[in-house]
């Protein structure tokens, strides 16, 4: 059924579809996995008959990756690039193409209908089938939490444990008597700071992009209600459609940016010697 | 959508008085269903997504990716090794055709001086046959000189000796015909 029928408004959270034993599948995750598919998808007819001379899919798909690959060897370096690509390219595809998928008619809009609302709310009398997956907090966080501990485990596999504390905690540069007495103590209270920001991170890294996301689609469902006429309601949107394509975009740069930088800031001093040494 | 907006920053700033920043965080999580059913499934989903992501799509391209560089450099050292080696070839070729210049200019200097020797030898061996055919005209003409002389005197003898007795009425000797003779050719030759 279509929104217009009883759509209350768009709810700060994503709503359950289903469960699967304990599992709740919600709306927002059904369409990540549909973006997820469509990805999979076009990178399997991409390299299906993979030719050394590229061409159409294939040159198209490759360009994408290989820019993605050299814009983030420019960040991390050689050595790391390769270690953590994966995670870096899924990061800004995935994000960016959810972005994308949440704008095309019909994610938010259709869905059940319940005029008694669904789990005895009274104002959540409609239930969209598909949500955009950044507009759901628990996707971004746990993004944001799956970089949090991979960072530990490339910081930790970098630096070793010992290098990992000192980076955080022992004072830059070389210092004596008196003065290395303060500096510990200066740069401990640093690193307590930096620890704090470090447990901080994953929260700013997730409620920004779900805030960019979500109001992105509050502004967009907003814009369509404010003619209260259905013949007319596309037009208010549709400036906002590509703001929306661009904030896409930039927020999927930004997270990806982000925690390139603070993977990067933590591998610098062992990725340096890493050079000196070879 | 203020509404909306009015209803978060009250519903997480509320609370957040009352019962600090565990009740805050409490909050948020029921507002934005922070739940572990939902959440864990998120984790394991975008955890599936990246791994599927590697497998399928950035795998297979990186693969890919990682040949084609492979085969420029590969391409590339070849391309070097070809113009080592066309350098060499030139300069192998620059040298043969130095060496072949060198021989060729010293052959021909070569048959220059055979040439000019061959000429000279010729020219001496022209000298000494004009010489040996001069020499022999030479002595061919005093032998036939000799020869004319000789019958020129014997003519003559005959023709005095005839001339010395049609005049004596042939009455003169043996002796007197030599006499005459002698006389005659001594004022021929005189």
């Amino acid at each position: 059924m279509a929104a217009g029928a009883g759509h209350d408004h768009l709810p700060v959270h994503a709503e359950e579809l289903f469960r699967v034993g304990p599992i709740a599948i919600s709306n927002s995750m059904l369409m990540v996995w549909i973006v997820a598919a469509v990805i999979i998808l076009v990178a399997q007819l991409a390299t299906r008959n993979i030719a050394l001379i590229p061409s159409g899919l294939q040159n198209f798909v490759e360009w994408l990756v290989e820019s993605l690959y050299n814009f983030l060897e420019g960040i991390l370096g050689t050595h790391l690039v390769k270690k953590t690509f994966w995670f870096f390219g899924t990061i800004f595809v995935l994000i960016l193409f959810t972005n994308w998928f949440g704008l095309i008619p019909g994610v938010g809009t259709i869905g059940q209908f319940d005029p008694a609302g669904f789990d005895g709310d009274s104002h959540d009398t409609f239930r969209p089938f598909l949500r955009g997956g950044n507009a759901d907090l628990n996707m971004t966080l746990a993004m944001s939490i799956s970089f949090a501990l991979l960072w530990f485990y490339w910081a930790i596999s970098e630096n070793g444990l010992v290098g990992f504390f000192k980076h955080i905690f022992a004072p830059k540069g070389k210092f004596s008597g008196i003065m290395a007495v303060m500096m510990l103590v200066v740069f401990g209270f640093v690193g307590l700071l930096e620890l704090v920001s470090i447990i901080f991170r994953p929260v700013a890294l997730s409620f920004r992009l779900f805030g960019n996301i979500f109001a992105g689609e509050t502004t967009l469902e907003t814009m369509t209600a404010i003619t209260g006429k259905w013949y007319t309601a596309w037009l208010p949107p549709l400036p906002f459609y590509f703001m929306e394509l661009l904030v896409g975009l930039i927020q999927a740069l930004v997270f990806m940016l982000l925690t390139a930088v603070f993977l990067k800031l933590i591998c610098e001093h062992s990725d340096e010697e890493g050079h000196e040494h070879h | 959508m203020f509404t909306q907006l009015t209803l978060l920053a009250t519903t997480t700033a509320a609370p957040a008085q009352d019962a600090g920043i565990a009740g805050t965080v409490k909050d948020i999580a029921t507002n934005f269903k922070i739940l572990p059913e939902l959440f864990i499934p998120q984790v394991i989903s975008f955890l599936l997504v990246a791994f599927l992501l590697k497998k399928f799509a950035f795998g297979p391209i990186q693969t890919m990716l990682e040949q084609r560089k492979q085969r420029i450099a590969d391409g590339e050292a070849k391309l070097k090794q070809i113009e080592k080696q066309l350098a060499e070839s030139a300069q192998h070729t620059a040298e043969v055709i130095a060496k072949a210049n060198a021989d060729a200019k010293r052959m021909i200097e070569e048959a220059k001086a055979s040439a000019s020797s061959l000429t000279e030898q010729k020219a001496q061996e022209a000298i000494a046959t004009a010489q040996n055919i001069i020499a022999k005209a030479e002595a061919a003409a005093q032998a036939e000189r000799a020869q004319i002389a000789a019958d020129l005197k014997r003519e003559f003898g005959r023709l005095v000796a005839t001339t010395a007795q049609q005049a004596t009425g042939g009455k003169l000797t043996a002796d007197q015909q030599r006499a005459i003779n002698e006389e005659s050719l001594a004022r021929v030759q005189a």
